[in-house]
């Protein structure tokens, strides 16, 4: 334990150190705790990513989408490490292999949510940074949310929400981008679900719509390495069901048994030609249904 | 005057001899009393043997008599011991003369008839493999004993007649000829014929290729999507036994005492579904006195578990060294007894605590937590020895019906039973210097044997396993899983077709 505690150091407001974007918030932290390497090249280009933490598997698959080309152009993602869309954005970011600060809404010698130790050590391991303004092992309670929601938003030049409810926690952090007169972008979603109705309320208030990693980067002003997707390279040499499965999928994500039906072919030979397609690249699978990549 | 009457006793499916010691002492005051370890049904057998002597119109001998089980140091259990009992004392008393090279087996009851009794098959083996001539059972078993040739079955009804037969020079009973018979041994037979199962395309070929390899299969879905439903249809897709498999199973029955009265071999397949509640010891077997548990009875067929999620771990955890083995080793203080346990493993579960993860109509009331935590309750070792694993959608019934009244007839059980017969057919010739009969039972010797893949699949296989983060117990799965989809295709080499399509029942990660 104490190795661990050694490694916490703090930051104090008036420290030359201390991220000059966030003291221009309404309520700067005094203090900032924090695990991991303190490099202020990583505040440079910051966009907090947050959501629902009930993350549907749109939302699954668009945070992954954008938030890996976003970090692969070398934009620090902050956000607040609750499951949803906070964690699958810290993961996406150390999966692309680059820098995410996590800010803790518990003690900095806290880990919480507890079971995703394994995401904490990776942010790490990545070069990112975990950081508190409560010390030692502070529990997390319903009023240290919203304050740990001003960090998220104070620390980066702009906020990207993907799915948020009404009434939720990420509007409170939506809220305070526009306070703090900095960018909102808001990712749009099925008016079916729940989980659009707080990023539709974003977008009609003004929040940009953001339907690719390109409308985020071009506000930071950096390219995107990662442009080029395995789906479109090899959407050419595909076969005729490959060419017609495509095309399905790319309408509709669907299950083998409603694509089979759709197309009428059986699903042994159906299975076959997906798998292939899987391996490809070209399809992936999330939770049931089969999706263009 | 000592008479030594020879008879068996089952421990597990193992047949040991006994030799039933009978003497009735000119001397000594009357009393009547058994030795060698007898349980409390045996030792009551005192008072049957008594009673049915005097109804069956014989003098019971007011002499000492004592008898013997031998060996006198194995604990002897049942009732059986009654009828070598009763013909040891009347033997001595009315100078009859038993048969040589003979067993006798059965409960006697008060009115001096004989009762159905367990294990006569095994029986039966038992004086085949030892040279036994005649053996003299109750005449409500002797049906199931006289499936085995070479032995002379003697159905006997009571004890009055059998000591006719024996006085009389031709004898009055004859020896049983085997009749097969339709028995309702299994109360779940298929409650669904396949063509019943409205949508669920990719759930019945998972069905089909399960049953055609006899490899375990996964199912999860949410309530109400058919996970059930299939796996009640699956009985009546289930290929018959074979000669060998049948006699297996019919074993395992007759030693557990669920062969009816006037019992034949079993030909179809069982078909075991245990409610969650069920102990360790009721799914595994076990016992002060070890008795075969689900996955024995189960043997060469299908264990059902249905809300997989719910069986508490530890029971679950049991399962792993008969799945791997195909048979297991209960040790009891008292003695050891291997059952075997080849079933067909099909679990069902939820996609989480609420069920309707995935549901295209009702939210998941879950959050992620919970829904990891469920999935933590599912053994990743019981889930690894899994070979197909398939995610089942929820189906509007409503519209799906409408759609499929314009197509043609769905394949009824009977047409998918035929291709997994064949298919069988092939796996039967395939392994025949081997003592296994499906690919699900390939360990990896086999697969190199039989399996060989040309490199084209080779790497095909090397692809899937990079963009799928295979194990290498899941590449071995895969072979296993192509082969058995290139019996179905009567095809004699796996081809890359029958690859892709096994890769779309992997685990997934």
């Amino acid at each position: 334990m104490g190795g661990i505690t050694n490694m916490n150091e703090v930051i104090n407001i008036d420290d030359n150190r201390y991220p000059e974007r966030l003291k221009e918030i309404k309520d700067p932290p005094e203090k900032l705790y924090f695990k991991g390497e303190w490099d202020e090249d990583i505040f440079r280009n910051c966009l907090a990513v947050v959501g629902s933490r009930r993350i549907s598997s749109y939302g699954k698959i668009i945070t992954n989408n954008l938030v890996t080309q976003i970090a692969a152009a070398g934009v620090t993602i902050v956000s607040g490490f609750m499951f949803g869309v906070d964690a699958y954005s810290h993961r996406a970011a150390v999966e692309a292999g680059k820098r995410t600060i996590a800010v803790m809404p518990c003690g900095i010698d806290m880990i919480h949510p507890a079971y995703q130790k394994d995401l904490y050590e990776e942010i790490l391991k990545n070069n990112g940074l975990i950081i508190s303004e409560l010390e030692g092992n502070h529990p997390p309670a319903a009023w240290t949310y919203p304050k740990r929601n001003r960090i998220v938003a104070g620390l980066s030049q702009a906020t990207l929400v993907i799915e948020a409810a009404e009434n939720s926690g990420t509007l409170i952090t939506a809220k305070l981008t526009n306070e703090n007169n900095r960018k909102l972008f808001a990712v749009p979603g099925p008016l079916t679900s729940k989980t659009s109705v707080g990023t539709a309320k974003l977008i009609k208030d003004g929040a940009e719509i953001v339907t690719s990693a390109e409308d985020i980067l071009k506000f930071f002003n950096v390219n995107n390495f990662n442009k080029q997707k395995a789906g479109n390279a090899s959407y050419k040499k595909l076969d005729n069901i490959e060419q017609r499965i495509f095309e399905q999928l790319n309408h509709e994500p669907l299950e083998v048994d409603s694509l089979a039906r759709i197309l009428n072919i059986s699903v042994s030979e159906l299975g076959k030609t997906l798998s292939l397609m899987e391996i490809k690249g070209i399809l992936f699978k999330e939770r049931g249904k089969y999706h263009v990549n | 005057m000592l008479i030594k009457v020879p008879s068996a006793t089952n421990s597990g499916l193992h047949t040991i001899k006994v030799e039933v010691e009978v003497d009735v002492a000119q001397k000594g005051l009357p009393t009547f009393g058994i030795v060698g370890l007898p349980s409390k049904a045996v030792d009551e057998s005192k008072e049957r043997v008594r009673t049915a002597i005097v109804n069956s119109g014989f003098k019971f001998p007011g002499n000492r008599i004592v008898v013997n089980l031998a060996p006198a140091d194995v604990p002897k259990e049942g009732s059986f011991y009654d009828l070598p009992i009763a013909l040891g004392i009347l033997s001595s008393t009315n100078d009859i003369k038993l048969p040589e090279n003979s067993l006798f087996f059965g409960e006697l009851s008060l009115d001096g008839s004989l009762r159905h009794a367990k294990g006569a098959l095994l029986l039966a083996l038992f004086a085949k493999e030892r040279g036994i001539d005649n053996i003299f059972i109750p005449q409500e078993s002797a049906n199931e004993a006289a499936v085995i040739e070479g032995v002379n079955v003697y159905p006997v009804e009571s004890l009055k007649i059998l000591l006719e037969h024996f006085s009389n020079e031709e004898g009055v009973i004859a020896a049983c000829e085997y009749k097969e018979k339709d028995i309702k041994i299994f109360d779940n037979q298929a409650e669904f014929d396949m063509k019943e199962v409205i949508g669920q395309e990719q759930g019945k070929r998972a069905m089909e290729i399960a049953a055609a390899g006899g490899h375990n299969l996964f199912m999860l879905g949410s309530p109400g999507c058919g996970k059930t439903m299939l796996a009640r249809a699956l009985p009546g897709i289930l290929p018959e036994l074979t000669e060998e498999e049948s006699l297996e199973v019919t074993k395992i029955y007759s030693a557990s005492g669920y062969m009816p009265p006037g019992g034949s071999i079993i030909k179809i397949r069982p078909f075991r579904s245990p409610h969650h509640t069920t102990s360790r010891v009721g799914l595994i077997g076990g016992g002060s006195r070890p008795k075969a548990g689900d996955i024995s009875l189960a043997h060469r067929g299908v264990l059902f578990l249905d809300e997989f999620n719910e069986f508490p771990r530890s029971v679950i955890e049991s399962l792993r060294q008969p799945m791997e083995d195909g048979n297991l080793t209960i040790s009891r203080s008292m003695e050891k007894v291997n059952f075997p346990a080849q079933f067909m493993l099909v679990a069902s579960a939820n996609p989480c605590p609420c069920g309707f993860l995935n549901h295209p109509k009702k939210a998941c009331t879950c959050t992620e937590r919970q829904i990891q935590e469920y999935r933590k309750r599912t053994s990743g070792p019981i889930l690894d020895r899994i070979d197909l694993h398939v995610d089942l959608p929820v189906v509007d019934t409503n519209k799906l019906s409408q759609d499929f009244k314009v197509k043609e007839p769905l394949e009824d059980s009977q047409q998918v039973r035929q291709r997994i017969t064949k298919a069988r057919q092939k796996q039967k010739q395939r392994f025949e210097k081997d003592s296994i009969y499906t690919n699900a039972e390939m360990k990896n010797r086999h697969i190199k044997k039989y399996c060989p893949l040309s490199k084209e699949i080779k790497q095909l296989l090397n692809q899937a396993s990079a963009a799928f983060h295979l194990s290498a117990r899941a590449y071995y799965k895969m072979i296993k899983v192509a082969q058995t989809i290139a019996d179905l295709d009567n095809s004699d080499e796996i081809n890359s077709s029958h690859m892709a399509e096994a890769l779309q029942y992997r685990a997934k990660a």
